[in-house]
């Protein structure tokens, strides 16, 4: 098989994949992944499983993955009869989602598996050193699906974006809309090292400095909330701990002065490309306290929905539009 | 004896509760479910105490500072240094197995004709395997009285077919004859699919999936088999994870005992409570925190009604809450705050304060006590019962309160109990047993009328009960406790001029 995946994840570990939609071929890349990296022994588990299982409980679609012996998966106790692997139970976490407690386990035998893992994302950090532990090469997740729950994706590691044509049926949209989801996840912290050390460990929802790092005081109502209208005027770095929504941008945008936003990571600017324009055009920057790496973009011109992309233009499109390898994984 | 959270957040044993650390699930069940030692069950009780005593022992022996041999009065063999030393990592070594356990009781609440999921048979197995470990490490200490593990070796097993003890379950081969065969054919199979280009592995993978389900089959057989053998030994099972929740229990006892020098109880023949340096924990934290002491009491309380009185915010309600939770501690196996303490052992003990707050069920404050108190004289017809009364009657006109307070001092005196109520009526305590009243603002302190209430209060009251002759007339200190506290001055000068 050729190597399409593998060399753009490079050592990585773990590798997420996550879909800008639903159907946006995450699993057809999961697999793909797998095959690629067939020598080595694989960890899998799954983040966010809220619209798949609706799928599971019908049975229009089996979205299994099939794992050869000797590789490690971690699924609810309730997906355990949807998995045909001779198993071996290696662990119980603490982990608890409506099909029961996460197990980890290990197929003795080749086989398929249904992952339901932690539907929290710091439930997945813990998993990943428990899989290194039990001598796991490579930690494979099966991300989210949608742009409002990708929290915590590439937090370690990379991620491997999958987009298609199910998000819409306009292409130039889809690009559009994994342009802007890339240029987020290319966000990089604050240059000033002062600024930086700042925001370490800093858990205030909002906090503002100096563009050097010296910290000034935020002007606060008597709720506690910030009044933006007070700041002064002059530049900023302005820091938020949540998801940064369009409010936020349009108050900033509109303050009369440059202004730093300084998000915890990609995955918290949930805000819509619009009010992200309208910040940047006036003078806005943003930055992330923590860089996300996405190794590539998983194109599928296919949508569940019966209509459907040139799968060439598409590329095209993609590549033209984005810094990133764009592949499509049903090519080869 | 039931135990409400009334009267445990009353009497302050929640908030001594809220400090025990038991490490397992199963020890967390046994201090929601305290047994209580009464009458007839001494011996019991004496068991319990010695294994606190004992663990306490081997607890200190082990830690990296041990505190002078606790005084434990207790008599396990005579140890020698090395052996103590010994006992004491063996204890470490049960206390570390503890915290692994996972409770499993909701698993054997089942029809032994459903089988174990496959965790499920995980989750026992590694019950088997900690359970196997602790056991060694508590074969090497001296036993605790009472705590006897039943074996499980069989389901150990029966689960860990190849003696490896690892922390891992799969149904191997060896549970059916027909398992190897199949899997080895599967296995043969699966090669050929990976060899297979990917179009043309359909009619292989079809094949695999019917020994799949074949395989599925046998280990459900397995499971089912499995499952019928393990649930013969719930009853072991069960009485294995309460014996568990038990031997925890003893050392999060002995644990709490170290920490705050609790000391154990004696248990008096007569009915007679005798109290040295007692103490009430909560209150005394709280103190401390604000950079105060406790000043702790001696209490002789016999059979009959004692009667307290004393100036305003002199500590009368805490030593009634001291003696309460004292009692409860012990009936319920725990070492008491206090430097000594010998105690009999009641059918029941009740604490009756004025003040219920919320959820009196729509009673006054005097409603509720008078129904609290008619609930108790009911309930305890033939029993022996101890019974603390703040201010019993207070909420009601002085002239009737203190006339039903005389009358209930007498009436407590006629039964089997021992009573303690705190009064600020006159001739109260002349038809009770015995008297002790607060020693009072005694100090004379100028120059300090800056200082927060609270502080300039305790520094001028002495909070130790004094014993007084019967009919000591009540202490008149409110004038100076409002003027201590800082009340309005045009107020006071109303208040003195009424005087």
């Amino acid at each position: 098989m050729e190597h399409l995946l593998a060399p753009l994840v490079g050592d990585a570990s773990p590798v997420t994949v996550i879909g800008l939609c639903k159907n946006a071929g995450k699993t057809t890349a999961m697999r793909r992944l797998m095959a690629e990296l067939g020598g080595e022994r694989l960890a899998l588990t799954s983040v966010g499983r809220d619209g798949e299982s609706t799928d599971l409980v019908t049975g229009t679609e089996k979205p299994d993955l099939y794992v050869k012996a000797g590789d490690l998966f971690a699924t609810a106790r309730g997906m355990l009869s949807l998995c045909d692997p001779t198993l071996e139970v290696v662990g119980l976490t603490d982990v608890m989602t409506p099909l029961g407690p996460v197990a980890v386990l290990r197929a003795l035998s080749d086989g398929y598996v249904q992952l339901a893992g932690p539907s929290a994302a710091g439930q997945l950090p813990p998993l990943t050193r428990t899989f290194l532990e039990l001598g796991a090469q490579r930690v494979l997740i099966d991300g989210a699906a949608g742009r409002k729950s990708l929290a915590g994706a590439g937090v370690e590691g990379v991620a491997l974006l999958c987009t298609g044509a199910s998000l819409d049926r306009d292409m130039e949209l889809v690009v559009a809309e994994t342009a802007h989801t890339c240029w987020l996840f290319g966000r990089k912290p604050p240059e000033e090292p002062r600024l930086r050390q700042a925001l370490d460990g800093l858990e205030a929802r909002f906090a503002l400095f100096t563009p050097e790092g010296e910290p000034l005081e935020l002007p606060l109502d008597e709720t506690g909330s910030p009044r933006w209208s007070k700041l002064p005027r002059q530049p900023l770095a302005v820091w938020a701990a949540g998801g940064v929504m369009d409010p936020l941008l349009k108050t900033l945008a509109r303050r009369g002065a440059p202004t730093t936003l300084i998000a915890a990571d990609a995955t918290h600017v949930l805000a819509g490309r619009a009010a992200l324009d309208l910040f940047l055009r006036n003078g806005g920057e943003l930055r992330v306290r923590r860089k996300l790496t996405i190794a590539a973009v998983a194109a599928n011109p296919w949508s569940a929905y019966g209509w459907h992309f040139e799968a060439e233009k598409f590329v095209q499109a993609l590549r033209q539009a984005l810094d990133l390898p764009v592949v499509n994984v049903k090519e080869a | 004896m039931k135990l409400t959270l009334e009267l445990r957040e009353n009497a302050g044993l929640q908030w001594v509760l809220e400090r025990l650390s038991p490490l397992s699930p199963f020890g967390r069940t046994a201090v929601r479910e305290l047994p209580w030692y009464g009458p007839g069950t001494e011996a019991a009780l004496e068991e319990e105490l010695d294994n606190v005593a004992l663990a306490m022992r081997l607890w200190n022996a082990g830690s990296t500072r041990p505190q002078e041999e606790p005084d434990c009065s207790c008599g396990p063999a005579e140890l020698t240094p090395a052996d103590l030393q010994d006992a004491a990592a063996a204890l470490r070594g049960v206390t570390k197995q503890l915290p692994l356990f996972h409770d499993i009781r909701g698993s054997f609440d089942r029809d032994p004709g459903v089988p174990f999921d496959l965790v499920e048979l995980f989750e026992i197995k590694h019950f088997l395997v900690t359970f196997e470990r602790l056991e060694q490490a508590y074969a090497a200490m001296p036993p605790l009285s009472g705590i006897v593990f039943p074996s499980l070796a069989e389901a150990l097993e029966l689960m860990d077919t190849d003696g490896r003890r690892l922390p891992t379950f799969t149904i191997a081969n060896c549970y059916h004859n027909d398992l190897a065969p199949l899997r080895a054919e599967k296995a043969k199979l699966e090669k050929a699919i990976r060899m297979t280009q990917e179009e043309k592995r359909g009619p292989l993978l079809e094949k695999r999936r019917q020994l799949a389900v074949q395989e599925d089959q046998l280990e459900l057989i397995v499971r089912q088999e499995l499952t019928g053998r393990l649930m013969v030994w719930k009853e072991r099972f069960l009485s294995c994870m309460e014996t568990l929740g038990r031997l925890d229990l003893i050392v999060a006892k002995a644990k709490l005992a170290l920490r705050f020098g609790c000391v154990r109880p004696a248990l008096s023949g007569d009915k007679s409570i005798t109290l040295r340096g007692v103490r009430h924990p909560q209150v005394e934290e709280d103190l401390n925190n604000r950079g105060e002491r406790f000043t702790p009491l001696d209490l002789d309380l016999s059979k009959g009604c004692t009667v307290i009185t004393g100036a305003n915010m002199g500590g009368k309600t805490v030593s009634l809450r001291s003696t309460v939770l004292s009692l409860l501690l012990c009936q319920c196996g725990f070492f008491v705050f206090a430097q000594s303490a010998r105690l009999p052992l009641f059918d029941r003990v009740e604490l009756i304060l004025a003040d219920s707050g919320p959820g009196a069920g729509g009673l006054s404050s005097f409603g509720k006590e008078v129904h609290l108190l008619d609930k108790l004289l009911q309930e305890t017809r033939d029993q022996f019962f101890f019974v603390a009364l703040d201010e019993f009657a207070r909420g009601t006109n002085p002239q009737e309160g203190a006339a039903l307070a005389r009358a209930l001092v007498r009436h407590l005196g006629s039964q089997d109990c021992v009573a303690l109520m705190t009064t600020h009526y006159d001739g109260v305590s002349d038809v009770a047993g015995a008297h002790y009243q607060v020693a009072g603002l005694v100090r004379d302190i100028q120059g300090d009328e800056g200082d927060d209430p609270r502080k300039r209060i305790a520094r001028r009251m002495d909070y130790r009960l004094l014993p007084a002759p019967p009919g000591a007339p009540c202490p008149r200190d409110a004038l100076r406790v409002c003027r201590l506290l800082k009340l309005d001055d045009s107020l006071m000068e109303l208040f003195q001029a009424d005087l």
